[in-house]
């Protein structure tokens, strides 16, 4: 815990007047007064601000209302919005006479505080002409309910230059999971964010063996952003060094990670498709016995599942024929007496036996006509130019080519930034549902999974329906049970499926669009934090958890690790085995790289 | 043919007489025309252009407001009338070089004037009027005019009190409406928004009404009750009626001429750039832009008018 952050007594959080005792306030000037000339409610009321002092968006300030025949009432609050207006002056141009001298006029500032915690919970409105003061130290924690909190995850400081938390409980499933970020692609940092509150789950320690042990499954769509969090950022100075220490938690990259790229196109040897990071990447991909047996056709079809398309019914009748009568050979398959030993034979002999009218039958049933054929044929052909990188004949199948998080490092991540739309999806979706079952299987929710997916809005549109889209909607409604926690990133939320949305806890937005801020989506805001969200510099966030009322306006660090090529430090030691792999070559097939105690082959 | 700058509500910035004769009544004091040009030398004044006005001008001003009108039931039967009345006095410190004006003090005092001999303070709700007895028969017309003296002894304190704070020695003082009973403070004039009274023959008047902006009659000496050395001076912003933003400045007859001459320098030089104007303020140009940014002030700090005509009648109703 941070030291300048009083300890709050945790054992009861009911702790009596939540942290305000008179040395509080005495030690505090008041900053203001609860003015009369508006509506002063329990839960908004405007602060005169006393001359010679300030309010600024986000501070937090606490009042008391007494009460006949019992205790007061401790109403805390953040300041939402903030005016200051001449008083005395009629006319816009009144202001130049008072600048002139020769109006008397007042400079009055006010503040709009929204309540965030009164206690005991008498939601009485706070009498005009109340002492308002600044909240620090202990009556901040309890104003922010951060006193509440078992297990608190540093995620920034506030506007204040005090740490601000979030919640354990809601992102582990213990009450709540899942995260939506929301923002403009490029200054809204949603990325970086998302990994900074990965990090502060790994290194903070709040969540205790829960998440030393947990795992992130991080999918990188944007340039080579991801693919150096183990790496030092040199870019790292000493302010951002003391906001690390402010928060608690170590400045160093992230210390276990494993990356994974797609095999280049066209190159027999399967080399990861990387330009920048060049050790300690290993290519992922599957093979052909693979993609038949665990029944992966759909994936390659963005609208399998909709119920609109005729041709979904081949799928699912191809899937089943190649899933059912395909034989492993040396990595690729026979079927039908033929070895197929890359995606493009085993498209064109798909597509010959179903344009075939004698074998037809069998592959698609009987009740399907030549219209529909043709509409799965084309969609297959045109997934060859995509999918033959990533779905394998020629490569040994014995070799460790697949995504596991279970056996891969804390941090694995799934490079798809060269990777054209469609194959994107087959990794995103493939990927996930395997992660999915492996978790259902095991049936228990630990150890927990992170997953970091930017542009949900693509995987998972709100309209429309999708073999990829339904294993997110089901890591949305199921996967808190299982321990599996989406962070999903997207420009806009009013884009995707509304079930994912409204089953994430935490909500966080960065800079939005000034359309997009005005969607009901983001009705968490309030109207003046809606406009801040247009101005939101990078490395701000807004983010909401659900047991405070206010979203709270966070600066997270700049990223300790490097984020490009350019400002990458050393690599770390285990990654320089190999210039190509982070896979010893000598290692056992199958061994955990690194793990040197479990070489013997039994 | 000119619209009156002025409210109709608030009259006309002259009284009596046709709109365009100026003031209608002749005064009958004796006016002593001669004491900066003689009279068949008046002409219109320029301000020297080496004068240098003050930096620092006060600003005085009271306003008043009748809240309730109350009736005493005495135990003889009779029974008289009260006015409970709460007036203000403010002063705002114009610091010119600096761009600054603010409220350099400000006062509020309630009172309950009344003839009857057994009204006692009648503490309404946190407010107090205190008793002000009225001599005479005290009928209930009468009673407004007593509200005046205790304002202008408010306004006294306030000014001196102002100017004990932030006074340079070279500042200048105004004081709405006539000097009457404050002319002991220094470098201080009058400034008289309405005029009344014709104090100088109609050969002179046109010297007046042919004053340009910024421009001052000579100072001439009147013999009345309060006297004082007084002149013209009209305001810019005006319509271009004859008498349209023509104000009267008075100054204590205690000074010397060559005083009362250098004050009306600086007054033609000060005044002129706190003129209102007409859209804003509806008794422009001669409200001043400071008195009725302090007029509305001092309004404010008078508090709700039917707050205290409630708390009075609930104060009152428990006296019974």
């Amino acid at each position: 815990m941070p030291t300048d952050v009083p300890s709050v007594n945790l054992s009861d959080p009911w702790c009596n007047m939540i942290g305000v005792s008179d040395e509080v306030e005495l030690a505090n000037d008041p900053v203001g007064r609860v003015l009369g000339t508006a509506d002063a409610t329990p839960l908004q009321f405007w602060t005169a601000v006393t001359p010679g002092s300030y309010l600024q968006l986000d501070d937090v300030v606490v009042t008391k209302r007494d009460l006949p025949d019992r205790e007061p009432v401790t109403i805390a609050g953040v300041v939402t919005q903030v005016r200051a207006r001449h008083e005395g002056a009629q006319f816009d141009s009144d202001v130049f006479a008072i600048a002139e001298g020769t109006l008397p006029a007042l400079v009055q500032e006010a503040a709009e505080i929204t309540t965030t915690r009164v206690d005991p919970e008498l939601y009485v409105p706070p009498a005009p002409g109340a002492v308002v003061h600044r909240a620090t130290g202990a009556a901040r924690d309890a104003a922010l309910h951060f006193d509440r909190m078992e297990r608190r995850v540093p995620m920034g400081t506030g506007r204040d230059g005090v740490p601000v938390f979030l919640n354990a409980d809601f992102l582990d499933g213990t009450r709540g999971a899942h995260v939506s970020i929301s923002g403009i692609s490029g200054v809204a940092t949603k990325t970086s964010f998302a990994t900074f509150l990965l990090y502060s789950v790994f290194r903070s320690g709040q969540l205790g063996a829960d998440g030393t042990n947990a795992r992130a499954l991080i999918f990188n769509v944007k340039g080579e952003d991801l693919l150096f969090l183990d790496h030092p950022n040199t870019k790292l100075d000493d302010r951002t060094r003391a906001a690390y220490k402010l928060l608690d938690l170590p400045a160093t990259p992230f210390p276990d990670v494993r990356v994974y790229a797609p095999p280049r196109a066209n190159d027999s040897s399967g080399a990861p498709d990387v330009a920048s990071r060049l050790t300690g990447v290993d290519s992922f991909y599957w093979t052909i016995e693979e993609f038949c047996e665990k029944r992966l056709l759909p994936y390659v079809f963005a609208d399998a599942d909709d119920e609109r398309q005729q041709y979904t019914m081949v799928v699912h009748s191809v899937t089943a024929h190649l899933a059912r009568h395909a034989v492993p050979a040396e990595g690729g398959i026979s079927i039908d007496g033929r070895r197929l030993g890359s995606y493009g034979d085993m498209v064109d002999h798909i597509v010959d036996q179903l344009t075939d009218d004698e074998t037809r039958s069998t592959w698609a049933g009987s009740a399907v006509n030549m219209g529909t054929v043709n509409a799965f044929a084309r969609r297959l052909i045109g997934s060859k130019r995509d999918l033959s990188r990533l779905i394998r004949g020629d490569l040994a199948a014995r070799r460790p080519h697949q995504i596991k998080t279970a056996e891969s490092a804390q941090v694995t991540v799934v490079d798809l930034h060269n990777l054209p739309d469609r194959a994107q999806r087959f990794v995103v979706g493939v990927t996930l549902k395997t992660e999915f079952e492996d978790k259902e299987k095991a049936g228990t929710g630990r150890p927990l999974l992170f997953v970091v997916l930017d542009e949900l809005n693509k995987y998972a549109p709100r309209e429309g329906s999708s073999p990829i889209k339904e294993v997110l909607l089901d890591i949305a409604e199921r996967g808190r049970s299982l321990g599996v926690i989406l962070i999903g990133a997207q420009q806009t939320a009013s884009e995707v499926e509304r079930r994912i949305v409204t089953n994430s806890a935490i909500r966080v937005v960065g800079r939005l669009d000034p359309a997009e801020a005005s969607r009901p989506e983001y009705g968490f805001l309030p109207p003046a934090m809606r406009q801040r969200a247009l101005l939101a510099r990078p490395g701000t966030m807004f983010v909401n958890q659900p047991d405070i009322p206010v979203p709270l306006c966070v600066e997270f660090p700049f990223p300790a690790w490097a984020t490009r090529k350019s400002e990458s430090g050393p690599p770390p030691a285990e990654t320089m085995r190999s210039i190509v792999q982070g896979v010893d070559p000598f290692a056992v097939v199958g061994g955990r790289s690194g793990s040197s105690d479990d070489d013997i082959p039994f | 043919m000119f619209v009156d700058a002025w409210d109709p509500s608030y009259g006309a910035s002259f009284e009596g007489g046709d709109a365009a004769d100026g003031p209608g009544s002749p005064s009958s004091a004796q006016v002593n025309t001669d004491v900066e040009v003689p009279a068949d030398q008046w002409a219109p004044v320029d301000v020297p252009a080496r004068l240098k006005p003050p930096d620092v001008v006060f600003l005085v001003d009271g306003v008043r407001r009748n809240d309730a009108g109350l009736w005493t039931a005495e135990e003889d039967g009779q029974s008289y009338a009260g006015l409970a009345a709460s007036y203000a006095a403010g002063v705002v410190r114009c610091d010119l070089h600096n761009g600054r004006a603010e409220l350099a003090g400000a006062r509020v005092a309630r009172g309950l004037f009344t003839a009857s001999p057994s009204a006692e303070d009648v503490t309404a709700g946190s407010v107090r009027y205190e008793v002000h007895r009225v001599s005479g028969t005290g009928e209930a017309s009468k009673l407004p005019a007593a509200v005046q003296p205790p304002l202008t002894a408010l306004e006294i304190d306030i000014s001196s009190e102002a100017r004990n704070h932030g006074s340079d020695g070279a500042d200048l003082l105004v004081v709405d409406g006539p000097l009457r009973n404050r002319r002991q403070l220094p470098r201080t004039i009058g400034y008289i928004k309405t005029q009344q009274k014709q104090y100088l023959s109609a050969a002179l008047t046109t010297v007046v009404t042919s004053l340009k902006p910024a421009q001052r009659t000579p100072v001439f000496g009147m013999g009345t009750v309060w006297g004082g050395w007084s002149w013209y001076l009209r305001l810019p912003g005006a319509s271009g009626a004859p008498w349209a933003g023509i104000v009267r400045i008075e100054c204590s007859p205690d000074l010397t001429p060559d005083q009362a001459i250098e004050l009306a320098e600086l007054s033609a030089a000060t005044l002129p750039r706190f003129a209102s104007s007409a859209y804003k303020d509806p008794r422009a140009p001669q409200n001043l832009v400071p008195i009725a940014g302090l007029e509305r002030r001092l309004r404010g700090m008078l508090g709700d008018s039917r707050v205290l005509h409630r708390a009075l009648t609930t104060a009152t109703s428990r006296l019974r």
